[in-house]
């Protein structure tokens, strides 16, 4: 145990009181850094880092951030350094500005260790498909099992005890389905929330910013400190800045509703039974838990509508990858030779997967049957979770129907366990409302976690019953440096 | 819903300008058996009347205009960092109109 295994707010008391500095912080999160097997950074900043820690010295009182060091996934632009989105169509591309989020974390003087792996280009939930192969779940020494995707090094740097934070980005569920597998609280908040300006982008109406830490309320000081109005994104909010600090952390009188279809889809009777210990627990405490039958059909198409959206949003934006706006030039005698060469040379085949599925949902015999029809259901099954959440203060689930999968396991993608229990955190994507996992237990000493959604823009009221849950699980500060002992 | 087929795949790739080896052609052709079916699920949902597609999760309309604030503009080396092929301070390209 050191400083660096503490939560932010102990790590900026000793700050503070001068029992550690930034630039001995740094040092220790890149020497563990190095230290790591799990194939988790795109590139460490060892130089760059250690610059920026020496010029902190006087510690700011007021600013629980000062010193801290953090990752960040390599699909944010960095001015200066290489973002790649883990494609090899960025291969050498180095933006010219930063992400907002990034000019955030600079003003309240955290420091950049590196930026992390991803799936490529975030398409994905396994961890395994970006240009430097597979990224390795921290708690599974053997390399068998994997960590998600796809913010997976953000994911396994956290959990590994080398950061106390990391940045990602969560479309479907690409930052809290892999904070289930690795242990650890990952949060996306309401669409519009936090400025994407400087986030590649995958498909923006489902796009986030989201963050893996240890504790909720490391999470909720990474809110305050990311979220907020930006000219450069018209789709962020103009609605003020709340101070998100857990404060309220009983569930007395909470009404907490459980999709009965998505817990009966389990068939992880383990998952299930530290599940139902979690709603008794609750209970004990004061809650009130409705099991609500969301409507079975409905679920079901959550996976195929969530594909045919994304994919045909990803089709049209990723169009400007093509060896001459973007992306790594590989010749060519003509425009169209230049473009295709650059398209074909730098994505894999996963990523032509996608577009060509993106492109047959759009194609004119299809556009009515598929894409026009996916984005109506996308409206329905928003209604239906904004209907529930009239009555209810959280929709409350496992955040994954297992622990996280072996790398060698095929999913069975028509049964209703994967296309319900293993897809349902999109919903929070679908209806843009704030969602977060946090750790529940372990299966075969790995981590399983759970997820809150509420309201949107309800992100103090979603801290405050996950900070509650936390004090009932446990696992608060959980890493692989520091283990705990599940309760539930 | 068009019938795919390899002539469709075929079609699509090279519309997205790109290509991809034979063998990844068919495996796409038959990954489409399943995703048809996954497809099919969105077929399935009834009472879609009463909705309009959903294209952003909140209405997300502004009109606002940044402040005009002035600034140096981006130095032309800086500029051409990024660019494959530059010559003469141009980024070089074969030519559109031949």
């Amino acid at each position: 145990m050191s400083y660096l295994d503490l939560s932010i707010r102990e790590i900026h008391q000793a700050l503070v009181e001068k029992k550690t500095t930034p630039l001995e912080l740094a040092k220790e999160a890149l020497e563990r850094a190095k230290a790591n097997n799990d194939n988790a950074f795109e590139m460490l900043l060892e130089e760059e880092a250690i610059l920026e820690a020496s010029k902190l010295v006087e510690p700011e009182e007021d600013n629980l951030l000062w010193g801290i060091p953090y990752c960040l996934k390599d699909n944010f632009s960095t001015k200066g350094f290489e973002t790649t989105a883990s494609s090899n169509v960025l291969n050498g591309y180095v933006p010219l500005f930063d992400a907002t989020v990034v000019s955030k974390l600079k003003e309240k003087k955290c420091v950049l260790i590196g930026k992390t792996t991803l799936d490529e280009l975030a398409m994905g939930g396994t961890g395994t498909t970006g240009h430097k192969g597979i990224t390795f779940n921290p708690y599974d020494p053997s390399h068998t099992h994997m960590v998600g995707g796809s913010s997976c090094g953000s994911a396994a740097v956290v959990a590994a005890g080398i950061v106390p934070f990391a940045l990602g980005s969560d479309t479907g569920d690409s930052v809290r389905k892999p904070a289930s597998y690795a242990g650890l609280v990952g949060m996306k908040p309401t669409w519009g929330r936090i400025s994407r300006y400087g986030l590649f982008p995958f498909a923006p109406s489902l796009d986030h910013v989201g963050f893996f830490t240890r504790d909720v309320e490391d999470s909720a000081i990474l809110l305050e400190a990311l979220s907020g109005r930006d000219d450069m994104d018209s789709t962020s909010s103009f609605r003020p800045v709340d101070s998100y600090l857990p404060k309220e952390k009983s569930l007395k009188g909470k009404r907490i509703a459980v999709l009965s279809e998505i817990v009966d889809a389990i068939s992880n009777k383990e998952v299930r039974a530290s599940f139902d210990r979690a709603v008794k627990a609750m209970e004990d405490e004061g809650a009130i838990i409705d099991y609500v039958k969301f409507g079975l059909q409905d679920l079901e198409a959550i996976y195929a509508t969530y594909i045919v959206i994304s994919c045909a949003e990803a089709t049209s934006n990723d169009a400007n990858l093509d060896g001459i706006k973007f992306g790594a030039y590989h010749g060519g005698k003509t425009y169209r030779e230049v473009m295709s060469n650059a398209r074909t040379e730098g994505f894999s085949h996963l990523i032509k997967r996608r577009f060509i599925i993106g492109s047959f949902a759009l194609m004119r015999e299809n556009v009515d049957v598929l894409f026009t029809r996916a984005q109506k259901v996308r409206a329905k099954i928003t209604a239906r979770v904004n209907e529930i959440l009239k009555d209810h203060d959280t929709i409350f689930l496992p955040a994954a129907p297992s622990p996280a999968p072996l790398l060698s396991a095929s999913s069975d993608a028509l049964s209703d366990e994967y296309l319900i229990a293993d897809n349902h955190l999109a919903l929070g994507n679908f209806a843009g409302l704030p969602s977060v996992t946090v750790p529940l237990s372990f299966v075969d000493g790995l981590p399983i976690g759970v997820n809150f959604m509420c309201r949107a823009f309800e992100e103090k009221e979603l801290y405050n019953l996950a900070s509650a849950f936390e004090k009932i699980s446990g696992l608060a500060g959980l890493s692989t440096v520091s283990p705990k002992e599940a309760r539930l | 819903m068009k019938e795919i087929n390899m002539e469709v795949i075929h079609d699509a790739a090279h519309r997205l300008l790109f290509d991809m080896s034979e063998s990844g052609y068919e495996m796409l052709l038959k990954e489409f058996d399943v995703l048809i079916q996954q497809m099919e699920t969105i077929g399935k949902i009834e009472g879609l009347e009463d909705y309009e597609p959903m294209t952003f999760p909140f209405d997300c309309t502004v009109d606002v205009l940044r402040e005009d604030i002035p600034e140096t503009p981006l130095p032309r080396d800086e500029a051409l960092k990024n660019a494959g092929n530059v010559q003469d301070h141009q980024i070089k390209l074969p030519k559109v109109v031949l």
